[in-house]
């Protein structure tokens, strides 16, 4: 039996629930950091999935342009994280409860 | 065939999630989110995407979890320690609500099922990395710039955050790090030698310096 685009989608769909609850659950910055990553890659597998099923390289090229973006946000997010730790001495989001440094 | 293929990633990434989701430990989180990764670039295999599965694996799963766990190293990361539940009334609500959201995707789900989708070629080039270039590099060509451009972003808005240092003026606050001072900041008449500082905290910089009645930036409200 073919896996069907529902398949896929579904995943996906589960995935992006588990990564959007773990944003809300965890109070670690860089466990939030790797949630938010998680629903980066469920919103990936959706444009791959439409993409291969109905013959269109956009989808896959929506899915590298997601992945450099990800890459800045990797390098950004972690440079605000270090600052932020630097500044406060805890990755807990509760404590850094104001935007000045 | 595929079948057995998909159900074998699609499980091993909803378990990782979930393990990253569940871990108390951000180390362990990572490496779960590295399992989701392979399984993912597994699964765009099945989806004839071998391009896309190894570009996931070179900078998702080598570059941007490497950068993760260098980070987690670096700040020497506690165990996050369990919590009580603040509004313990609200689990109830909330695992109806889940369970309410989980029958509408089943519903929505049955029915996606239900259309006829047209069968996949099997000799269509899309997913190979002739097909993604060429159109990368036609059609697609300024949304490549721009990601050049961002990329550029990045690289300088990292390097200015996690730079260490920088001068200390009067009416700035105290900044940690490894500095050297200019010297007539502190003390009007220049001193022949000057040494550089190194502090990792606030207070401890303060201290040092001799100005521990600065009021940090954090306290001016």
């Amino acid at each position: 039996m073919e896996p069907q685009l529902s398949w896929y989608l579904a995943l996906s769909a589960v995935l992006f629930t588990i990564g959007a609850a773990g944003v809300l659950i965890k109070r670690n910055v860089i466990s939030m950091f790797m949630c938010i990553e998680l629903m980066l890659n469920a919103v990936n597998l959706t444009f791959v999935a439409f993409s291969s099923f109905f013959h269109d390289v956009t989808g896959q090229l929506f899915v590298f342009i997601v992945m450099t973006v990800a890459a800045a946000e990797a390098a950004v997010g972690l440079g605000i994280i270090i600052t932020v730790f630097r500044n406060r001495e805890s990755l807990n989001v509760d404590e850094a409860n104001i935007l000045k440094l | 065939m595929i079948a057995v293929i998909f159900i074998l990633f699609a499980g091993m990434a909803i378990g990782c999630a979930v393990s990253v989701v569940v871990q108390r430990h951000p180390l362990y989180g990572a490496m779960s989110l590295v399992g989701v990764f392979v399984s993912l670039a597994g699964l765009y295999v099945t989806l004839a995407a071998p391009f896309i599965a190894a570009v996931q694996v070179i900078v998702y799963a080598g570059a941007i979890m490497v950068l993760v766990v260098f980070v987690i190293m670096l700040l020497n990361v506690e165990q996050e320690e369990r919590r009580r539940p603040r509004l313990p009334f609200l689990v109830g609500a909330a695992v109806t609500l889940a369970g309410v959201l989980f029958a509408e995707a089943a519903f929505i789900l049955y029915f996606v099922q239900a259309t006829p989708v047209k069968p996949r070629d099997p000799a269509s080039d899309v997913g190979l990395t002739f097909s993604i270039g060429s159109e990368l590099f036609t059609r697609y060509l300024l949304p490549f710039e721009i990601t050049s451009l961002l990329l550029l972003m990045a690289i300088v808005g990292a390097m200015t955050l996690a730079r260490t240092g920088g001068l200390l003026s009067a009416n700035t606050g105290v900044v940690p790090g490894a500095q050297v001072l200019a010297p007539d900041v502190l003390d009007p008449k220049p001193s022949p030698g000057a040494q550089p500082i190194v502090t990792n905290t606030s207070d401890e910089a303060a201290r040092v310096l001799g100005i521990a009645d600065v009021p940090r930036r954090r306290d001016e409200n």
